[in-house]
């Protein structure tokens, strides 16, 4: 067991014992949904399958139902995708990263922080998916055997890249939370009486025993799986970036695309992070486990990184105009000054001016404060996205070719539908997965928890 | 000895095994009948279980259903006995011609396994030299038309030919008065046998039978105006390629004036940068494709054109009688032209496009003092088209409107109903008459009609023409005709009594033009003229002589002047029906599927009107007052439009009453089906405003004077260009004048875009960007072909002819109003037009680089200059689209083409977002079966299918598509000179764009022939790649616009800048 200083805060609220820290996380399992679950529930799986709907529609019956044009060929769709790419970075880099450098805050909201990341690949991926004209015959994009003659895949492409970083960061993720699940699962498993759910619970754990031998694989293959998952943290979204970096449309065409993704990735995945947690403790009542403390932390990281993509935007303008390059010039003009002057600016408004208020100690402690801004960051990366695609497309190297682009209803049903599908995701999960990373959370119980920093106990050691 | 060795077919036998010997006799094992084998007690415990089936029932439907989605099967039925002339695969050209009463020229169709399926112009034979327009092009597919009538009518009802022959030809028999309404007929034949007709019903001296022409534009006037100059009503030709200076009043002699498809060439031949390029001048009020070809453009009102007109007439020493003033926004232009008249003196040719016989006289006035007849002007060759004199046609018109007209009116290539300025009267006064009408579709007048006797397509009859003094032409049929109509000729012939009826297969008319042939040209062939489409005439030399007239009556002025105009694609309605022509994007505009007021600008913003619009913006309607009819449109914002003055386009509106022209020409839902009006018929597209004509000066004047009020509302546009200046980016387009291309280095107007890098001394030296490579050189250099293309932007007029002959060769979709609206158009082809604003010194250059507003240089100048430039896909050497594709659909040849095998997209659009051309076109839908297209795409309809070019596939939904550089032709070049054992020859093959343009400005063929055109023309020092320094290394070069212009600005740029250059390459 660590000991740490006493004059940080506790991570642990309030005289919890390992016993009701079980308690706690197993309780909104075991006990009856509350009528809240059930209508948000009904709320998201309504708008689920109005995104559903949408996206059927939209298969059968050609990609003309978005508001694409022969100069816009991509718009909310991309910017969906890469949204919630981004918003899936939160998870693993909090489980990964942080478990890497030894931040046991990290305990109390990687579980959720994974399932969100999950969730939001699988809405990420949706959209690669269909915004293909021929999405029957999208499996070409994997190096399969065929029987085409020598037809492969076009190595050079960052879309193939794209099929490669995605598939590999969500099987990673995926096996990285389900590893951390299954010490949980078995706790769930020994307290279940239900004959349905115990068995469920005991497919699910495995067969965990708790025996030493178990623990001491469990701590290995975690931090394997920890070493693993870092570079992907960076390569993914890089590689998302490489999309735009590698073409030669100006606005797109940015070396500096790769590490400025990554920020921005961080940056909102941390802010949905914070959305759904802060709704989380006040639900399931875990305001000991996750509280102003993390919340800080978190706030801390969404101030760095915020600063880091306001630094990039900031180079961007800059270099557009020292470069002398009279393309390059003209699109960042036109995205501050253009038609989509207003997507700039609410971009510019939510991602480098609203993280720096961070700054002040009674704001970032500010639970309200903090949830208004991680929605209006989530808002602000979202047009970070449409800014670099849109305008970058809408006004490019042929003035002939300018256009504009219109959303219309299908593209809004498709984007406002993974929401809600995320969230039926994200809500079943709290009701019947442990929310709380139970057992890694007592570990830290001795070390970081009120009750024993404040015992005499505690005291004499130091 | 006996048998020692055994032989054995097994273990079984060689044993002898007890089972072995049981069965020895029996080959098979026996037969069980299904009875005993359902009765066997032991079936339950074979070793199929209930989930085995299961998984047998669960694969075998997976299997099928997956079986289930293949393709369907359509069936092909074969030749079983190969027709003589028809190769499966292998194209039939005949050369014919082309006449509509409103358009001429020689063309070739091609057939494929009997069917045509395009047309371009003859090269070879026929004064057209090759030259024809977006109508020409596209009237193949009218061919298809699914509403074309298929056989007589009577009373609107389906009738046999013999009883409405029959029934004709006793009302003509019986009555009183006869008259013939046409347009104007040019062919030999058809004249001989109305004059044969006439002779029969008049007799000696009688008037029962008249037959009078008419042109729905009319130029009346300029006869009209000869007669009183020369003595005879002639249009003599003109020679725009003799000219060394052009002055043109309200005449777009490049779209729609007179005569299009001679003019366009000519005038292409002036416009080589050289000495001998023309100075070309325009006097207009809605900007022409002509006036946008213009060195100098003046903006003058149609009643401020006799002034311009006696200015120069009296800036050369004339007299005119008429007050020279001319308008503010005509001064520069006028005083050049005086001084370019002055200079080219009989080498000059003034061309007036009024009806207007006071300012006909005056240009001629002007043309004699210049010398110009009998050399840019010959009065024996004359233009025989536009024979309608107004005169009489009003009297006519007048006639049946009281009642006093013919019992019998034959109505031939007309359509008055639509096109005359009181065609409703007229229209409801046919029913007190019989009327007779040969239009292919009940259209505005033949619904009115009591018979009506379609006449055969122009590809599937015979005909003969003379559309120039000095040539007989001859059209033939290219396909049997598809339904029971019937040549006009034979119905004439059978009608006077000369002919009968010959079915199907009918030769009278093949009879009676061979007949007129023999006795036009005694020592010709016909067969020999029919295979080139043409043969000469000799013409006595003109005695006719200059002697003046005097001009009075010019049009009205007022403080608003409307003019009405013709459009390259929809020119006066009759293609209204045809959706390739509706979709083809106004040359100035861009706008498709409508028509519009044309208003400049400035007046716009200072009246409220908003001046800008995208796919969910449109613009403001304004209703238009004309003589008390009234007619609400959208108003445009039209740069150059003269100030004071707005335009209309003719030909718009057909079909109001929902007649059956054809299902594209009108308004289709969003959804598709066509939009129903309150009355429950579909909606015209646009608005008929012949109905405005003006007559006060007794001919039909395509101007008037107007009011207009601001309407409530907005109207969406379908434009394929929304913004409409190049932004000053010099490398997309350059221009230069003349005088610098003569005398200044290449640097001076045509620098190669230079980068820095380190030389072998470590020094720092700026080197042209064409020598970087990030990437290796694909293989295409001096190895094989490498197809390439030069354009020349000083002789590309942008007459959208290209653009729809690759329509038709490549089967591109058309999408509809909607779609356009959206930005979906999928022309491979476009024509990009940009207007000058007050930023540049010319179109892509800069004013001053340091002070350059981008948001003043987003709008054109108030009377821009022009450029308009072709842009197709560059098949880049480094394509970016090739890079990006992650299954490799779009590759590379060895030949420089850049490919798209549609059957390995996927439809990511990558390709396209990375196209710095943006040439990409992707297809949202499925055009061939999807709903909202029915009615516009052509793919849809199994009579319009027809038109398809089967060497080129129809794309599915999903799939990316663009300029293959028509790959098929160069496929099937490269097999006919395999097949002849030798290499492609130089010019052998053209790409469809190649092949339509009017003045030659596309030049194609093999780069890495040396000794190529294209080769030089890719070398020329005019030439430059767009977005050079992109490092895409297309395989597609522009020549540099150079206008004959004096342009203080752009010498300062070009010829300073070029001196600092110059400094620092000796420094």
């Amino acid at each position: 067991m660590q000991k740490e200083a006493a004059i940080r805060e506790p991570l642990i609220l309030g005289h919890k014992t390992y016993h009701d820290i079980t308690e706690d996380v197993c309780r909104p399992i075991e006990d009856k949904a509350p009528k809240m679950w059930y209508i948000l529930f009904g709320i998201a799986l309504v708008i689920g399958l109005y995104g559903v709907g949408a996206i059927c529609y939209l298969l059968g019956t050609g990609i003309g139902v978005w508001g694409l044009n022969k100069t816009i060929g991509w718009a909310w769709d991309i910017t969906n995708f890469v949204w919630w790419v981004g918003i899936g970075h939160a998870g693993t880099l909090i489980s990964a990263v942080l478990l890497l450098f030894r931040q046991k805050w990290r305990m109390a909201i990687n579980r959720s922080a994974e399932a969100m990341t999950i969730f939001a690949v699988f809405m990420a991926g949706t959209f690669p998916l269909i915004h293909m004209g021929r999405l029957w015959v999208g499996y070409w994009t994997l190096p399969l055997p065929n029987q085409f003659g020598s037809l492969w895949v076009n190595f050079n492409s960052p879309l193939l890249w794209d099929v490669f970083a995605i598939s590999t960061y969500l099987s990673v993720s995926l096996v990285f939370w389900y590893i951390g699940l299954i010490p949980d699962f078995a706790t769930i498993r020994d307290r279940a009486k239900k004959p349905v759910a115990k068995k469920m619970y005991s497919i699910l754990s495995f067969g965990w025993s708790g025996r030493a031998k178990h623990w001491n694989r469990f701590e290995l293959v975690s931090l394997v799986l920890a070493g693993l998952a870092t570079p992907l943290v960076f390569s993914v979204h890089s590689i998302v970036s490489f999309d735009f970096a590698t073409s030669v449309i100006p606005g797109w065409h940015t070396t500096i695309f790769p590490p400025y993704f990554v920020a921005g990735a961080v940056f909102s995945g941390f802010a949905m992070v914070q959305t759904l947690l802060l709704i989380m403790r006040k639900a399931m009542g875990l305001e000991a486990y996750i509280h102003t403390k993390h919340v800080e932390y978190m706030n801390i990281v969404i101030m760095v990184t915020g600063s880091i993509v306001g630094t990039a935007y900031i180079t961007e303008l800059f270099i557009s105009w020292y470069s002398g390059v009279e393309y390059e010039a003209y699109a960042f003009l036109n995205r501050a000054t253009g038609p989509y002057w207003w997507a700039y600016w609410s971009m510019m408004t939510c991602n480098v001016i609203s993280p720096q208020l961070m700054w002040i100690r009674k704001l970032r402690r500010s639970l309200l404060f903090t949830f208004f801004i991680s929605i209006v960051v989530n808002i602000g990366m979202w047009f970070e996205r449409y800014v670099i695609i849109v305008t970058s497309l809408h006004r490019d190297y042929l003035p002939s070719a300018w256009s504009m682009h219109f959303p219309s209803h299908i593209d809004i049903a498709v984007y406002i539908g993974t929401i809600g599908l995320f969230f039926v995701f994200f809500l079943l999960f709290a009701r019947f997965f442990p929310v709380l990373a139970l057992n890694e959370v007592k570990t830290i119980l001795k070390g970081s928890g009120q009750s024993y920093k404040e015992s005499p106990d505690y005291h004499e050691h130091h | 000895m006996g048998l020692t060795r055994k032989y054995w077919k097994g273990i079984e036998e060689l044993k002898e095994t007890p089972e072995f010997i049981k069965h020895k006799e029996q080959e098979f094992p026996s037969q069980q009948t299904i009875e005993q084998f359902l009765a066997d007690d032991n079936l339950a415990e074979t070793s199929t279980a209930r989930r085995d089936f299961l998984k047998f029932l669960g694969f075998s439907v997976a299997a099928a259903t997956l079986a289930a989605c293949e393709a369907p099967v359509t069936k092909a039925v074969p030749y079983v006995v190969k027709p003589e002339n028809v190769t499966p695969g292998m194209p039939t050209w005949y050369a014919s011609t082309y006449y509509d009463g409103n358009s001429y020229a020689s063309i070739l169709v091609k057939t494929r396994e009997g069917r045509p399926i395009f047309i371009k112009g003859n090269h070879e034979f026929g004064f057209t030299k090759g030259g024809t327009n977006p109508q020409i092009v596209a009237s193949v597919l009218g061919l298809y038309d699914s509403e074309r009538l298929t056989g007589p009518k009577a009373n609107k009802k389906d009738a046999s030919l013999s009883s409405v022959d029959k029934e004709i030809s006793s009302a003509i028999k019986s009555a009183k008065k006869v008259t013939l309404f046409s347009s104007t007929v040019i062919s030999p034949s058809l004249n001989r046998a109305i004059t044969e007709m006439a002779t029969a019903l008049n007799g000696e001296g009688g008037s029962k039978f008249e037959h009078i022409q008419y042109d729905a534009v009319s130029y009346s006037a300029m006869r009209e105006a000869n007669n009183k100059n020369f003595g005879a009503p002639i249009i003599p030709g003109y020679d725009f390629s003799k000219a060394k200076t052009i002055v043109s009043l309200d005449a777009d002699f490049l779209s729609s004036w007179l005569l299009p498809t001679e003019f366009a060439v000519q005038y292409g031949q002036t416009r080589i940068p050289g000495d001998n390029m023309s100075k070309h001048f325009q006097f207009e009020s809605v900007m022409t494709v002509t006036g946008s070809n213009a060195d100098y453009r003046g903006m003058a009102k149609p009643s401020e054109l006799a002034g311009i007109l006696a200015y120069l007439i009296k800036g050369l020493g004339g007299k005119s009688g008429v007050d020279a003033s001319v308008p503010s926004g005509s001064k520069l232009a006028a005083d050049e032209a005086l001084k370019a008249l002055k200079k080219s003196g009989k080498d000059s040719l003034v061309v007036c496009g009024s009806n207007n016989v006071g300012l006909q006289i005056l240009t001629n006035k002007l043309n004699n003092q210049l010398k110009a007849y009998g050399n840019t002007i010959d009065l024996t060759n004359t233009i025989e088209l536009f024979k309608g004199d107004d005169t009489k046609v009003q009297k006519l018109v007048k006639d049946v409107i009281s009642g006093k007209g013919p019992d019998v009116l034959l109505m031939y290539g007309v359509n008055p109903v639509y096109t005359l300025p009181n065609g409703e009267e007229f229209g409801k006064a046919l029913s007190n008459i019989t009327t007779v009408s040969f239009a292919s579709h009940a259209d505005e007048t033949a619904s009115l009609c009591k018979y009506i006797c379609p006449d055969h397509h122009a590809l599937e009859g015979w005909n003969d023409y003379k559309a120039k003094a000095n040539q007989y032409a001859v059209a033939q049929p290219t396909i049997r005709p598809l339904h029971n109509t019937v040549s006009a000729l034979e119905s004439l012939l059978v009608w006077n009594g000369k002919a009968q009826r010959g079915g199907k297969d009918s030769a009278v008319a093949y009879d009676y033009i061979a007949a007129t042939f023999a006795a036009t040209i005694t020592s010709g062939d016909f067969a020999f003229t029919t295979h080139n489409s043409c043969s000469d005439l000799v013409v006595v030399p003109s005695a006719l002589s200059y002697s003046d007239a005097s001009a009075s009556k010019f049009p009205k002025g007022g403080d608003l002047e409307v003019v009405f105009y013709q459009k390259a694609g929809i020119g006066i309605g009759a293609h209204a029906n045809n959706p390739w022509l509706q979709e083809l994007p106004d040359p100035i505009t861009k706008v498709t599927w409508d028509n519009y007021i044309t208003m400049n600008p400035v007046t716009m913003e200072k009246d409220g009107y908003v001046t800008t619009y995208d796919q969910e913006h449109g613009l403001n309607t304004a209703t238009v007052t004309v003589n008390g009819k009234s007619v609400t449109l959208p108003v445009y914002p039209m740069p150059g439009q003269a100030i004071g003055t707005i335009g209309i386009a003719l030909g718009y509106g057909r079909g109001a009453n929902g007649e059956k022209i054809g299902k594209a020409a009108y308004q289709t839902k969003e959804y598709g089906g066509h939009d129903l009006g309150e009355n429950g018929k579909p909606k015209a597209i646009g608005a008929n405003v012949f109905g405005f004509v003006s007559t006060a000066n007794g001919t039909y004047e395509y101007a008037n004077v107007a009011k207009i009020s601001k309407a409530e509302g907005t109207y969406p546009i379908a434009a394929t260009q929304i913004h409409h200046t190049v932004m000053g980016r010099h490398s997309i387009v350059r221009e230069t004048t003349l005088d610098i291309f003569n005398n200044r280095d290449k640097e001076a107007y045509n620098p190669a875009h230079m980068l820095e890098k380190l030389n072998k001394e470590g020094h720092h030296e700026e080197r042209p960007v064409s020598e970087f490579d990030l990437w290796d050189a694909h293989p295409v250099e001096k190895i094989g072909h490498r197809w390439g293309m030069t354009i020349d932007l000083s002789s590309c007029i942008g007459c959208g002819t290209c653009l729809v002959a690759c329509q038709v060769e490549n089967n591109v979709p058309v999408v509809g109003k909607d779609e356009v609206r959206r930005g979906r158009e999928m022309h491979w082809l476009r024509i990009d037009r940009y207007f000058s604003t007050e930023e540049e010194a010319a179109i892509g250059t800069k004013k001053d680089k340091d002070n350059f507003s981008y948001d003043k240089a987003e709008h054109a100048a108030e009377n821009p200059k022009v450029v308009h430039m072709p842009m197709l896909c560059h098949h880049c050497n480094h394509a970016p689209c090739e890079t990006v594709c992650p299954v490799a659909a779009t590759t590379h040849s060895n030949e420089g083409l850049n490919q798209m095998a549609y059957n390995r997209c996927i439809g990511t659009r990558y390709c396209a977002n990375n196209c710095p051309y943006k040439v990409r076109r992707f297809n949202w839908f499925n055009y061939p079966s999807y709903k909202k297209f029915v009615e516009v795409n052509p793919a849809q309809d199994d009579l319009g299918r027809m038109v398809l070019n089967p060497d080129v596939t129809v794309r599915t939904r999903g799939v990316m598509e663009k300029c293959s550089l028509c790959v098929q032709r160069i496929q099937a070049t490269k097999l006919v000179a395999k097949k002849e054992a030798r290499v492609v020859a130089d010019g052998e093959f053209a790409t469809a764009c190649s092949d339509a343009c009017p003045t030659n400005a596309i030049v194609v063929g093999d780069w890495n022939d040396i000794k190529s055109n294209i080769r030089k023309s890719s070398e020329d020092k005019r030439a430059y790649q767009a977005l050079e320094e992109v490092g895409v290394k297309p395989n597609i070069w522009y020549k540099v616009k150079v206008r004959n212009e004096e342009n203080n600005d752009l010498n300062k740029l070009q010829v300073a800048e070029a001196k600092v250059e110059h400094k620092k390459a000796h420094h």
